[in-house]
């Protein structure tokens, strides 16, 4: 029992409460309890590659017990301030700018629309329940997996060659991805062995993550436009959405490369969290900047979390910085070729900061030895 | 530069399984041009229509590939340009966007069209039900209770197909090589592996010395390998058996073993 109470607590109440600050800089309309819960994961992750990847590198001993107080001490301050904003936001504006409660994610469904939720929390449960119930081989967690379980049971981030167990200096590439140190962390705090944590917990959260993602998506694009385009673009096109994403990760095991396979077969991994998480989270935070007029985008949570969807790639993977930054760059230069405006590409650029700060650690560790 | 762009050619069919009947990839190719045509939210269609056109183009230029090549130094990783795409949500928006005014009947060819053109993630030949709570083949479970000390750390030797899995368990147990040898293409040699995987028979004298260098506290072998003289005959005795795998204690190097 206690497990679990650990595992809400460290996955759902304290991202949440993390949530709450960028949250705070959104404006009411466009937040809600998911996306709430979504910026408290992508911050809290930004908070665990900022502390974790000092201590890999520069701390020689117990560096995952000191980087685990570290990120308890900062996170635990990051929920108690998210907690402290909400509070004072109340008592200064009223509810003006607060998330709606749960019920807005729970309020009842309106009948025609019902069928296709229906459908939807189904193929939902057939994804959860199998990741509980089937296991899914891959070679990777070899290294993945290990690495979690070294830092739970031997205190060592990355110091110790996970394939055979000999001593061993960080490999760069993956030593700044510290996704499995996470995984480790939880499995820690829960007392729960990180190849439980690693092969049924993550799923359980990550999963319906990603949907969350989704269904964010799926409200910019069809339940907040006019009617202008015609009538597809209502709520009611909205579950229909999300029983087609469904469909697309089930089925969407072509070859063993695409996002879809690495979301429902190697869940746990950080390259499949930055596939199947990250880069649909840029293009909700992008698509939610840029909807509507110019006047709207200057919620400076929203810039908030966009960074923070940045430097959670580098915790997933290193590639994925690189790709984000692709993504990124691609993404502002078509937004300011439409909109006719160089600002775009100028404030998009500014969130890709921590990107270009961490392939600088990267080039230094991995060729400073030539300064030298 | 016409090798390298067929080389990305290769790498595109192969990540839309063109080989084994996948056809998203039309799916995919034929919403985004529905999209270029009909999407007249300016802004959206940056997003959604243009920045995956210009990325898929990327893909396909060899000198783009070249720089992305060198700066990571990692060519097997190129397919996950792809993930920028995201297939799954431009498709999904350009079939509602097309079928959205017959809802329930869209939703139906929808799913069909999905279904008829991908790949089901659930038959793959890697999902197994899970044995346990680890999702770790329950033998390699059972054999790491059997061996791991109570205190400290020791080396075993096991067979390939258990590679995998030993240090998911636990990390107290070290291994001489690991899944680095299972991977032809990474090129590693390791004269334990040739002994325990490469030999037809494995010859038991120079294995046994060999485990030594270690040192291996046991040597799990399945039932039917074939050795030249059982290790028994070499200072190990046969510790306990599980499953098809027979595990074999040296008893020679009993207490050095424990790290």
């Amino acid at each position: 029992m206690l497990h679990i109470l650990s595992l809400l607590f460290w996955l759902l109440i304290i991202p949440y409460c993390i949530g709450l600050i960028p949250a705070r800089y959104i404006t009411a309309d466009k937040k809600d309890p998911g996306v709430v819960l979504l910026s408290g994961y992508f911050l809290m992750w930004s908070l665990f590659e900022v502390i974790a990847i000092p201590a890999v590198f520069w701390v020689k001993y117990n560096n995952f017990t000191k980087a685990s107080i570290c990120f308890m001490v900062v996170s635990l301050l990051c929920a108690a301030a998210g907690l402290w904003l909400t509070y004072r936001m109340h008592k200064t504006q009223g509810t003006s700018r607060s998330v709606r409660g749960p019920g807005a994610l729970f309020k009842p469904l309106p009948p025609a629309q019902r069928i296709e939720w229906v459908l939807f929390f189904i193929l939902l449960g057939v994804q959860l329940y199998m990741s509980v119930s089937h296991a899914s081989f891959d070679g990777d967690d070899a290294y993945y997996v290990v690495e979690s379980l070294i830092a739970q049971q031997a205190d060592v981030m990355y110091r110790i060659l996970p394939y055979t167990g000999r001593p061993t200096d960080p490999d760069i590439r993956h030593a700044l991805a510290v996704f499995p140190m996470w995984i480790a962390y939880v499995a820690v705090k829960s007392d729960i062995h990180a190849t439980i944590v690693s092969h049924v917990v993550m799923p359980l959260v990550l999963i319906p993550l990603s949907y969350l993602v989704y269904y964010e998506i799926g409200r910019i694009l069809f339940c907040r436009r006019g009617e202008a385009d015609g009538s597809v673009f209502h709520s009611e096109n909205l579950p229909v959405f999300m029983c087609v994403m469904a469909f697309f990760q089930i089925f969407g095991n072509v070859s063993i490369y695409t996002n879809e396979t690495f979301f429902l077969t190697r869940t746990w991994q950080g390259k499949a969290v930055a596939g199947s998480l990250v880069i649909p989270a840029l293009f909700w935070v992008i698509l939610r900047i840029y909807d509507g007029a110019k006047e709207s985008r200057k919620d400076t949570g929203l810039w908030i979390l966009l960074t923070c969807v940045n430097t959670a790639a580098g915790l997933c993977s290193s590639i994925a910085v690189f790709l984000v930054c692709i993504l990124m760059a691609v993404t502002a230069l078509c937004l300011a070729a439409v909109e006719r405006d160089h600002k775009v590409v100028v404030k998009m650029a500014a969130a890709c900061i921590p990107n270009v700060i961490y392939m600088s650690v990267y080039a230094y560790l991995a060729y400073g030895y030539l300064l030298r | 530069m016409w090798g390298i762009f067929l080389e990305s050619v290769v790498i595109f069919k192969n990540y839309m399984g063109f080989d084994q009947n996948g056809y998203l990839a039309g799916i995919y190719l034929f919403m985004l041009l529905y999209l270029w045509l009909t999407e007249k939210d300016k802004r959206i269609k940056a997003v959604l229509v243009y920045a995956p056109t210009v990325i898929l183009l990327l893909f396909f230029c060899p000198l783009f590939r070249k720089a992305f090549v060198r700066i990571l130094d990692d060519s097997e990783t190129y397919y996950r340009l792809l993930w920028l795409l995201q297939m799954s949500l431009v498709s999904a928006y350009g079939m509602i966007k097309l079928c959205g005014r017959h809802r329930r009947i869209g939703l139906v060819l929808m799913c069909a069209a999905v279904i008829v053109c991908g790949d089901f993630v659930y038959d793959s030949e890697n999902i197994t039900k899970a044995e346990n709570a680890y999702h770790l083949p329950q033998d390699a479970v059972d054999i790491v209770d059997l061996v791991e000390p109570e205190e400290g750390r020791i080396t075993i030797l096991v067979p390939a197909d258990l590679i995998y899995y030993i240090r998911q368990y636990s990390t107290n147990i070290e291994l001489p090589y690991g899944r680095e040898m299972l991977i032809a293409r990474w090129d590693y040699w390791h004269d334990m592996y040739m002994a325990m995987e490469q030999a037809k028979v494995i010859d038991t004298a120079s294995f046994v010395e060999l485990a030594r260098t270690y040192p291996c506290a046991y040597i799990v072998l399945s039932e039917d390998r074939q050795m030249k003289e059982p290790l028994t005959g070499y200072g190990y005795a046969l510790y306990d058996r599980v499953g098809e795998y027979l595990i074999y204690k040296d008893m020679e190097t009993d207490i050095a073993t424990v790290k």
